[in-house]
């Protein structure tokens, strides 16, 4: 009785992982075997295989200066973006205040617009001021959208936060930027890196924002899509595989340094002195 | 105490937030040396009063006078005190030596002078030396609390103030812990200012007591005098478990208890004394056998008994009131439930207050 419930429950259980495995990441894997023909169109099943088109992909300059423009625009976005998450989520998070609760809601409504449409607002404004779309207003843009999220990410941080420990650090002869750079920032670090990850992973992949934005310049998700509607290479594949490894490599990491950091921190070092 | 003049003296400290007066025209003298605590309910005010002697929070009005200089407007980094917070604030994310050691590295001081000061707090708190290296949130609650003091001793302050850091540990460790927080007071002979809401956590420690209630400061004495001459009904039902008859002034030097319809004999009333309340504490109440065996008796029955550990108590129904009586275990009453007994004490026994 018992025992067959549990190979059922047991069964169910790997069932679901599997659809969960087969549905969101059979598809990315998809993208690599697509990348790995060395035919001029993708068709499956693959009959000559190749990495021609990895390596023309990697020779393209032009390939080059997409890379440049999307890693200049997402460390913009995320230098800017922690730098004023971090005091919105103090003030959103740390302080009461009059005010808070519109303030709160304010900041993070940005996050429930369409992004097509906030895109679109966007271009509207930059023209009416008679700014001239590049890789800056971009950046601008990004930000709109990815501020509140990061705020969102640091404030999580935030709330867990002892304010006695200011106190404390005051009370021991602190001046305030003493206490706020030995102790709220390192304790805040955890989430003040999340936040970093999440406005660079989250800049390095936008694609409506970009599109109205941009101007000129280029990103790989602009040309992605570019070349999905006029002009696929299985160099489309490619550059979609490069660009979702490049993220998932600096997941990895950031989840490395937070583990290492975390173990450093429980471990106790003997950094001191 | 001393003969020195007081290390800290308060004059007419008040602290309002918009309508709300947290703490009303406090006055107070505090002895160099001296541990003193203040005890109140939640929502006295003890808090407020603390962080306006800490720095963290400005009086309204009043003075506060650190050995005669006025220190109202002084923020906390800039005064020569410390606090030993009741979360205790250690810095998580550095070792048991860093935190010790904070006050010094922001003051300047070179490593190795800071490592020899931080290691000798530690041996003078029987903290295990190579927990320096240890991280603080890997520490027990004891140690944790021994790393606090030391952290904050280590900043060297002319007054040390505690705002209730033993309220979140166990009843056993922390009866430890106000051993040890005495002991340290004695071997460092500084001034400790202590909060709580413990009457009997203060009673352990303290030179002195100051009862607060509502924003003011309502009595002040050693705990010998707050415990036997409690001058309110309210600092005589802070201490604990205690039988209060209101009472009138009869004229005869007795008082009147209206509702029992019969005089008491009472201890010399205050001066001026009209109207107020008899204390008797449940272990000055006892059972007798006949009218003649105290100074004053009532009838009443037996409506339940608890077993407390070494004591027994007892509630007795008088009517409608319900006195408690304590006994030693070994002394235990041999009654039952609903069995009519006759209580009694003596004038000497029982306490007269104002409200």
């Amino acid at each position: 009785m018992n025992s067959s419930a549990d190979r059922m429950r047991r069964a169910l259980i790997w069932a679901w992982t599997a659809a969960v495995i087969v549905f969101m990441y059979l598809p990315a894997l998809g993208l690599v075997l697509a990348s790995s023909t060395s035919s001029r169109y993708f068709i499956f099943p693959i009959t000559k295989w190749g990495f021609d088109w990895w390596q023309k992909t990697f020779a393209s300059l032009e390939i080059h200066q997409l890379f440049r423009t999307s890693l200049l625009i997402a460390a913009c976005v995320t230098v800017i973006a922690v730098v004023i998450a971090l005091f919105g989520a103090l003030a959103f998070a740390r302080y009461d205040w009059k005010g808070r609760s519109i303030y709160q809601k304010i900041v993070l409504l940005p996050i429930f617009f369409p992004q097509s449409v906030l895109g679109l607002a966007l271009l509207l404004w930059f023209n009416a001021l008679g700014f001239t779309m590049s890789w800056q207003t971009a950046v601008f843009a990004h930000l709109v959208w990815i501020i509140p999220v990061c705020t969102l990410v640091i404030s999580i941080q935030v709330y867990s936060f002892d304010p006695a420990l200011e106190e404390a650090a005051f009370d021991l002869g602190a001046t305030k930027w003493q206490v706020f750079r030995e102790v709220t920032l390192p304790v805040l670090f955890p989430g003040i890196f999340s936040g970093a990850l999440f406005a660079f992973l989250l800049s390095w992949g936008n694609f409506p924002l970009s599109l109205y934005t941009t101007g000129a310049d280029t990103t790989l998700p602009e040309y992605l899509y570019a070349k999905m509607i006029a002009g696929y290479t299985p160099g489309v594949p490619v550059l979609g595989t490069v660009s979702t490894l490049g993220a998932a490599v600096l997941l990895l990491l950031g989840y490395f340094i937070i583990v290492v950091l975390r173990r450093r921190r429980s471990a106790g070092s003997d950094e001191a002195a | 105490m001393t003969g020195r003049p007081p290390i800290l003296q308060l004059r007419n400290l008040t602290k309002v937030f918009g309508t709300f007066t947290a703490v009303n025209d406090v006055n107070l003298d505090i002895e160099e040396g001296e541990f003193f605590t203040i005890v109140g309910p939640s929502g006295s005010g003890k808090t407020t009063l603390l962080r306006m002697l800490t720095g963290m929070e400005f009086a309204t009005s009043g003075d506060i006078l650190l050995r005669g200089t006025r220190i109202n407007d002084l923020p906390a980094n800039k005064r020569p005190t410390c606090m030993v917070f009741q979360s205790l604030a250690l810095f998580p994310h550095r070792t048991v030596g860093q935190n010790i050691e904070f006050s010094l590295k922001i003051k300047g001081i070179d490593p190795a002078t800071r490592k020899r000061r931080a290691l000798e707090l530690m041996r003078q708190l029987r903290l295990p030396e190579d927990y320096y290296g240890k991280n603080v949130t890997k520490c027990s609650g004891g140690e944790r609390q021994r790393v606090a003091l030391a952290r904050a001793l280590a900043y060297e302050p002319d007054i040390l103030f505690f705002d209730e850091p033993l309220s979140a540990i166990d009843y056993k460790l922390r009866k430890t812990l106000e051993k040890e927080l005495k002991d340290i007071h004695r071997e460092t002979g500084k001034t400790f200012i202590y909060i709580t809401h413990s009457l009997e956590e203060a009673m352990v420690m303290s030179d002195r007591i100051g009862v607060m209630r509502a924003g003011r400061l309502v009595q002040v004495g050693s705990p010998q005098e707050i415990y036997s001459a409690p001058q309110t009904k309210f600092v005589s039902e802070f201490i604990g478990d205690v039988n209060v008859i209101a009472v009138t002034a009869n004229g005869a030097g007795g008082v009147h208890a209206a509702e029992f319809g019969v005089s008491f004999k009472a201890p010399p009333a205050p001066a001026g004394f009209s109207a107020g309340h008899l204390v008797v504490r449940p272990e000055s109440l006892r059972f007798v056998a006949g009218r003649s065996e105290a100074e004053n008796v009532l009838e009443g029955r037996v409506y339940n008994e608890y077993a407390l550990g070494s004591r027994i108590q007892y509630q007795v129904r008088v009517g409608e009131h319900v006195f408690i009586v304590e006994k030693l275990r070994q002394q235990a009453f041999g009654g039952h439930r609903d069995d009519a007994v006759l209580i009694g004490w003596d004038a000497s026994d029982s306490i007269l207050v104002t409200d």
